[in-house]
């Protein structure tokens, strides 16, 4: 089908007590240290909508934050609740893909 | 010598549903199979009541089985039973007995979308399908108007709402809450929360469908939708003008974009007959739909022509697809009914072969 063109997820789950693992369609297994992840998020108070900028201020995340729960939203992203008590983040199945750490180092 | 059951699956294993591209034996479909001497006697259950090939299969089925030596005759029975295209999960516990959700999405506004709506909603449950019909159109509701409802729903107190049912549709809309004189003036929050009050706080019941009427555009009410559930695709109307293709390409993105199937492309509109001569006239055009449909490579569902008929039909508040089914209108409707239908059935087999993701965390 034409609108299949990025990998989808399969899996969802932890790869340790705090980091997040996803593993894709393609057999590619993403592992996303948990603050990294945070300091990530996309929502329109962690980056201006307008200029791109990163609002969030990294000192303000704690060194221990972690995702608590996990919503699917519809059909290609999903909602991470932190234990910082931020949840207004909609990382797309693109943009997770996009942030894979070890992608990312061999993209350059 | 008697015929096997063996014998008889062999030769409907040369079968093939055209759609879903398999054979009806490994599809599942033959049920209650009974050998009485040469009397042969099987039911082919669908994945549709509306499938546009049942009678091709039927007797296809019957010839290959009635070639088998020792076989006097052959009984078949048409049955079906619509899957689930919608994956289970967390996502789905706003709607958990609905098996296939269908937005009808435009672009531009105009082009028909209520009209087509609600005769693809009408023309799934003549062919025996149980079907919701939601008007998410909230500035300009208009379905109670087509199907010529004056009742209200009944709310009970959960705060829940029973839809109203005309001609065997179960009918929700913001149409029913507000007078004809009113307007909404809302901004998106308000939008999300009534798109999930017409999902999870209305007693559906079981649907094998549950088709719903978008606004036109690419705002708040099409994206809560696609956040909240995962829908099953969605069908694009469009009229054969470049400008109303133009804008319906958006919507086609912003799907895309959400990851929500398209499940095709109906042309509205298409061309109108003059009631005198019979002459088509394509005032609007003409292919431009299809054209895009090949294009984006989505299945074309159909042309629905432009008639007076349909116009009358629908301010008397008596669709065409119940009225008159057999003018050339109402034809074009249960076609493009049946188009999708098969359409969603394909969807159904996919989601059955690639589960959706799972949360393990």
């Amino acid at each position: 089908m034409a609108d299949v063109a990025v990998p989808q997820p399969v899996e969802i789950g932890r790869a340790n007590e705090h980091d997040l693992r996803i593993t894709w369609q393609d057999g590619h297994v993403s592992v996303y240290p948990a603050r990294a992840l945070r300091l990530q998020c996309p929502c329109a108070s962690c980056v201006d909508e307008m200029t791109g900028l990163v609002r969030l201020i990294t000192n303000s995340v704690p060194e221990d934050v972690h995702p608590l729960k996990i919503d699917v939203v519809g059909r290609y992203a999903i909602t991470l609740h932190w234990s910082d008590g931020h949840h207004t983040g909609i990382y797309s199945f693109p943009l997770l893909r996009k942030l894979c750490p070890c992608c990312e180092k061999t993209n350059g | 010598m008697a015929v096997t059951t063996e014998q008889v699956l062999e030769a409907l294993r040369s079968v093939r549903d055209p759609d879903l591209q398999r054979d009806l034996v490994s599809l599942g479909f033959i049920k209650h199979l009974a050998i009485r001497g040469g009397q042969v006697a099987f039911a082919i259950e669908l994945t549709t009541p509306a499938c546009p090939v049942r009678d091709v299969m039927k007797e296809d089925a019957r010839a290959a089985v009635a070639k088998l030596p020792g076989v006097t005759g052959v009984d078949i029975t048409m049955t079906s039973q619509v899957r689930q295209s919608v994956p289970r999960g967390a996502a789905h516990r706003l709607v958990p007995t609905i098996k296939n959700i269908i937005p009808i999405a435009s672009g531009k506004g105009g082009v028909g979308k209520s009209t087509v709506s609600v005769n693809l909603a009408l023309a799934l449950v003549k062919s025996g399908a149980r079907v919701g019909l939601m008007d998410a159109d909230v500035y300009g509701p208009t379905i109670p108007t087509l199907l010529g409802i004056t009742a209200t729903p009944e709310v009970d107190e959960h705060n829940r709402m029973t839809p109203v049912e005309q001609y065997g549709l179960k009918v929700i809309s913001m149409g029913f809450f507000m007078k004809p004189e009113e307007a909404v003036v809302w901004r998106g929050p308000m939008l999300h929360k009534t798109v999930e009050q017409f999902l999870g706080g209305v007693l559906w019941g079981e649907l094998d469908y549950l088709i719903i009427d978008l606004p036109p555009g690419t705002g708040d009410v099409q994206l809560s939708l696609c956040q909240l559930i995962p829908i099953t695709g969605a069908v694009i109307v469009s009229t054969p003008q470049d400008v109303a293709l133009n804008v319906a390409q958006k919507a086609i993105a912003m799907f895309k974009k959400l990851n929500a199937p398209i499940l095709g492309v109906i042309e509205n509109m298409s061309y109108y007959a003059c009631p005198h001569c019979g002459q088509p006239d394509e005032i609007f055009g003409s292919g431009g739909a299809e054209a895009i449909a090949q294009r984006l490579a989505l299945p074309f569902l159909g042309k629905i022509p432009l008639a007076r008929l349909v116009r009358e039909a629908s301010d008397d508040g008596q669709p065409i697809v119940m009225t008159a089914p057999e003018s050339p209108a109402g034809r074009a409707f249960i076609a493009a009914a049946e188009h999708l239908a098969a359409q969603v059935s394909i969807r159904g087999m996919q989601a059955e072969l690639s589960p959706a993701v799972k949360v393990t965390f």
